[in-house]
């Protein structure tokens, strides 16, 4: 590094640790980072609570079957018990298993739509649709506010740092009359403008990765397997998204105007990339693919045979059933045990097997908004940005979509278990409860990729509006 | 008075030689279209389905056939959150209620499919409605253009040569001030006018009985919150020694009330008072059916008792002697005794979000931005309050099926029996389909007295710092 290079960032640095207001900004900024990361947390272990506490509620279910098995039983409730854990026709829809969604560890640096969507159900073999539609508990207000967390300091709240310190970086000395003193320096008008660049460039970018490593190492291990590749990415994410404020920022330097005018304009940029695009996108994606749930509505109805103590109608109910699966199709010998109890499961499985198409069809729609969406996503890195991080915390909207193909799969394991027995007219033993259907979930393979796919997108405009301002800073120094 | 006509006059001229400024304003004008378009056309295609779903659900309750009523009752039917045609203006909480409820015996269903669920994350960055332009990014048309109202004048040094000729900073201020009002309300206008058309012609809107009153205090709310911004734009360029440090300092206003306070204080709000997982929730009113709200007296007991107070007080000894059907009561019973455990446990819940909120109402006063979006969706018909009202509303309707279901059944069948009783059309005729009508705007405001107050506050406060700052600044030497 040259001498003058490095007496220009000695004075830098002078100049900004000697201004309060600057030093104020970054401290209030690094608050509110933290205050964000521990936001984050405790939404994030409110949520780690209530799994702890619908999983007990699990156990203490499970654990009351269990007990029946222990003896002859006394009490008239003792009895009942015994009949649910051990009648296929009762416990089929009596049985509650809870499919959960844990959060990722650094779920809570991002949370974006985990406080939007259920994270857990508790499904029994009644219709899944029926079950599967519910709304987790929460305040529209607070819903419509959003989150304060770490995501969003990094994605609305830097640029503007970024805007706040570099914005007359130019013109502030033109202003001051400090201008003339510069051209008379050996090196070049355009590499100090540059060098300064850098200078705030390490410092605010610093100042992110110290906030982003506090949050990576306080929410979980970075040690951990799953944890390595997210960490990784959220830091390099954090420089690139940063990188590209400050290449936006010297293109505009770069014009040589007034500070206020680079004021407005880099504010302006702001409130397009953050607020002007992502609202005209979404107000598009409504009108372009209008998608009412109301469609979905009727699917929830809890609805029975007609005729329930018609012997002819429920027996073909059951036998269209038992057509649909062929590991059941010998007992239809067995057609008048529990005729009714069967009849209810064939019914229910039916519907299920019907309303599937009109469920697939919905959520091609809500994939067919969200292909729209992210065809946009390369104007505007702010909104990438913030789908980075959701997608390497898992708390994207993929993420959802797929746990709600899983959940379909694990309704059909449940099933099945039960209806195995039903339909053969086997009681559930003991030894069964060591066999229970489990819920498990695929692991996306392709997150990480798509994530750094994006960073990669970021990265090039930050390339492209770096080399603008370069050609213009130097065509300008010309006159 | 002359003075300070010339001085609009003089500053509107300003302000359209400003490049960057005229094309702010023609964007946000073009924004602000696009806006009203796209919400009318949402609110077309929404409540063409609405209605539509409304009236499938309503012909298929009517043709359900013959059937029990305890069935009907469990087949039960739906109801779909209307969208009012004020949501064109303001979205509101409409991308964040649920849009449809299943109405049906013995449970309480919650509201389902919020809107939200069907984008990626990006819809939290907000929907363009003509309330997010007007609220969101007009103030900050109104801090470019007046950032350098006085600043421009100090650092030209016209600032002086006007005071040497005897004008007064009052006339100064509020000639500055009339000029960005006069901009703004030329800007609005067309607007505005198409506002009170729509209001006009939608005043047979079945949902929202009073758009014109609605319409005429969103106006003036409106005017009211651009006037507190503009004046302390005004102030702040005043204050300022430099263009730069007043445009900063707008610029971190608007950053704090618009940006950070919102998300702060619903987040604060959700820490202080948190709500149950809807998991136990639920468990706790079953729970509460199960063995009784004291914990002592399960369903069972309920029934022994009841039947023991009908068999004395008709003097019988067996319920198949009781001149209706003793099953239909004691459904009827259970029913009210499940609505009476709902209440307590929905009232609780209620009580958390009115906390929550509450605190939202208190920083509003510190907020004009956050009085004016509580405010604009109270109007608007898009708020919580209103969503809580319809709520009610579809569960007093609920309850209302199901009563008359269930006395039909003690009515007409009899005791042990249930497949032998059909009953028919005419009785699904009885349930009239739900319609739903909003509480009046002033019964809405009620919930919102603190933002009213911030309003009219703030406002207060403005005139009064303009005022006072005229009278306490100097001529500038030097």
């Amino acid at each position: 590094m040259d001498k003058a290079i490095k007496t220009l960032i000695r004075y830098e640095w002078v100049s900004f640790i000697r201004n309060r207001f600057q030093l104020l900004m970054v401290g209030v900024t690094f608050l509110f980072g933290v205050y964000a990361i521990y936001y984050g947390q405790t939404e994030i272990n409110a949520q780690r609570e209530v799994i702890k506490e619908v999983m007990e509620l699990e156990q203490s279910e499970f654990g009351t079957y269990l007990a029946s098995f222990k003896g002859e039983p006394e009490t008239m409730q003792e009895e009942q018990n015994h009949d649910i854990a051990s009648k296929p026709a009762f416990a089929w829809y009596r049985h509650g298993y809870h499919a959960i969604l844990p959060p990722h560890d650094y779920a809570a640096l991002a949370i974006g739509q985990r406080d939007l969507f259920r994270y857990y159900y508790r499904l029994t073999g009644m219709s899944l649709h029926y079950q599967l539609f519910e709304n987790e508990l929460a305040n529209p207000v607070n819903l419509l506010a959003g989150n304060f967390d770490l995501s969003f300091v990094i994605v609305y709240l830097f640029p503007l740092l970024i805007i706040a310190f570099c914005y007359n970086l130019y013109s502030g000395e033109k202003e001051n009359g400090t201008l003339p003193l510069l051209y008379i320096q050996s090196i070049s008008i355009s590499r100090i403008v540059i060098v300064r660049l850098l200078f705030y460039f390490t410092l605010i970018t610093g100042l992110a990765l110290l906030m982003s490593l506090i949050g990576l190492f306080t929410s979980g291990s970075v040690l951990k397997e799953e944890n390595q590749l997210p960490a990784l990415l959220w830091i390099l994410g954090v420089v690139i998204y940063n990188a590209f404020w400050f290449s936006l920022l010297f293109l505009i330097v770069s014009y040589r105007r007034n500070s206020p005018f680079n004021a407005i304009t880099a504010a302006g940029c702001w409130l397009f990339f953050l607020i002007v695009i992502p609202s005209v996108l979404n107000i598009v994606v409504t009108t372009r693919y209008p998608l009412s749930s109301t469609e979905l509505a009727g699917l929830t109805r809890r609805t029975g045979l007609e005729n329930e103590n018609d012997e002819q109608e429920t027996k073909e109910v059951i036998l269209e059933f038992l057509a649909h699966k062929p590991e059941l199709a010998g007992s239809d010998s067995l057609i008048d045990n529990n005729r009714l109890a069967k009849a209810y499961a064939a019914y229910t499985s039916l519907k299920d097997i019907e309303s599937q198409h009109e469920v697939d069809r919905y959520n091609e729609q809500v994939r067919k908004r969200n292909i729209l969406a992210n065809r946009f996503h390369w104007v505007n890195p702010a909104v990438s940005m913030q789908d980075v991080f959701t997608h390497i915390v898992h708390t994207d909207l993929n993420t959802f979509l797929r746990f709600q193909d899983a959940l379909g799969m694990f309704h059909e394991k449940i099933t099945d278990f039960y209806f195995q027995k039903l339909f053969w007219d086997q009681r559930i033993h003991r030894e069964d409860y060591s066999k229970l259907p489990a819920f498990h979930m695929e692991k996306s393979i392709d997150r990480y990729t798509v994530a750094t796919g994006i960073i990669f997108q970021i990265a090039l405009l930050t390339i492209l509006f770096a080399l603008a301002g370069l050609v213009t800073i130097k065509k300008k120094s010309l006159i | 008075m002359r003075n300070l006509l010339s001085i609009a006059r003089k500053e509107i001229k300003i302000a359209l030689r400003e490049r960057l400024v005229v094309s702010l304003g023609i964007i946000i004008l073009l924004l602000l279209g696009v806006a009203l378009y796209g919400g009318y056309v949402s609110y077309r295609q929404q409540s063409r389905i609405i209605t539509e779903k409304q009236e499938e659900k309503r012909t298929e309750w009517l043709g359900q056939g013959d059937k029990h009523p305890h069935i009907a009752a469990h087949y039960g039917t739906f109801v779909f959150k209307p969208k009012t045609i004020l949501s064109v203006f303001d979205f509101g909480l409409d991308t964040y209620t649920g849009t449809s409820i299943y109405l049906e015996a013995h449970y309480q269903h919650e509201f389902m499919f919020r809107p939200a669920q069907d984008y990626s994350s990006m819809i939290r960055f907000g929907e363009l409605s003509a309330a997010l332009v007007l609220y969101v990014l007009l103030p900050l048309l109104i801090i470019f253009l007046a950032f350098s109202s006085y600043t421009k004048e100090k650092e030209t040094g016209t600032l002086k040569l006007l005071l040497s000729q005897g004008a007064s900073y009052a006339s100064i201020t509020w000639g500055k001030v009339l000029a960005y009002c006069i901009l703004l309300i030329v800007i609005l206008a067309p607007y505005i006018a198409g506002m009170f058309v729509l209001s006009s012609l939608s005043l047979s809107s079945a949902v929202v009985p009073d758009v014109s009153v609605r319409t005429v205090l969103l106006v003036l709310i409106y005017s009211l919150y651009i006037f507190i911004f503009l004046s302390l734009s005004v102030w702040v360029s005043l204050r300022s020694a430099t263009g730069r440090n007043a445009l900063l300092t707008l610029l971190a206003c608007w950053i704090f009330l618009v940006i950070l306070t919102p998300k702060a204080v619903a987040n604060l709000s959700e820490s202080f008072y948190t709500l149950p997982s809807m998991r136990a929730f639920k468990e706790a009113i079953q729970k509460d059916i199960r063995e009784g709200i004291d914990g002592e007296t399960p369903g069972s007991v309920r029934r022994a008792r009841l039947e023991k107070e009908y068999l004395t007080r008709y003097d019988v000894d067996s319920l198949h002697q009781l001149p209706f059907n003793f099953e239909g009561v004691s459904m009827q019973a259970g029913e009210e005794y499940g609505n009476m455990v709902y209440d307590i446990h929905w009232d609780k819940l209620r009580n958390i979000f009115h906390r929550q909120n509450n605190m939202g109402s208190i920083a509003s006063i510190f907020n004009p931005y956050l009085a004016i979006q509580h405010l604009s969706m109270a109007l608007s018909a898009t708020d919580l309050y209103t969503a809580i009202d319809f709520e009610d509303k579809v569960e007093a309707y609920r309850r209302e099926l199901v009563r008359k279901m269930n006395n039909d059944m003690a009515q007409n069948s009899r005791y042990g029996e249930f497949y032998e009783y059909k009953a028919t059309r005419e009785l699904w005729d009885e349930i009239e389909d739900f319609s739903y009508i909003t509480p009046s705007a002033f019964e809405i405001l009620q919930h919102y007295k603190l933002e009213m107050i911030s309003i009219v506050g703030w406002t207060t406060f403005v005139i009064l710092l303009l005022h006072y700052s005229n009278r306490k600044s100097k001529p500038i030497h030097g």
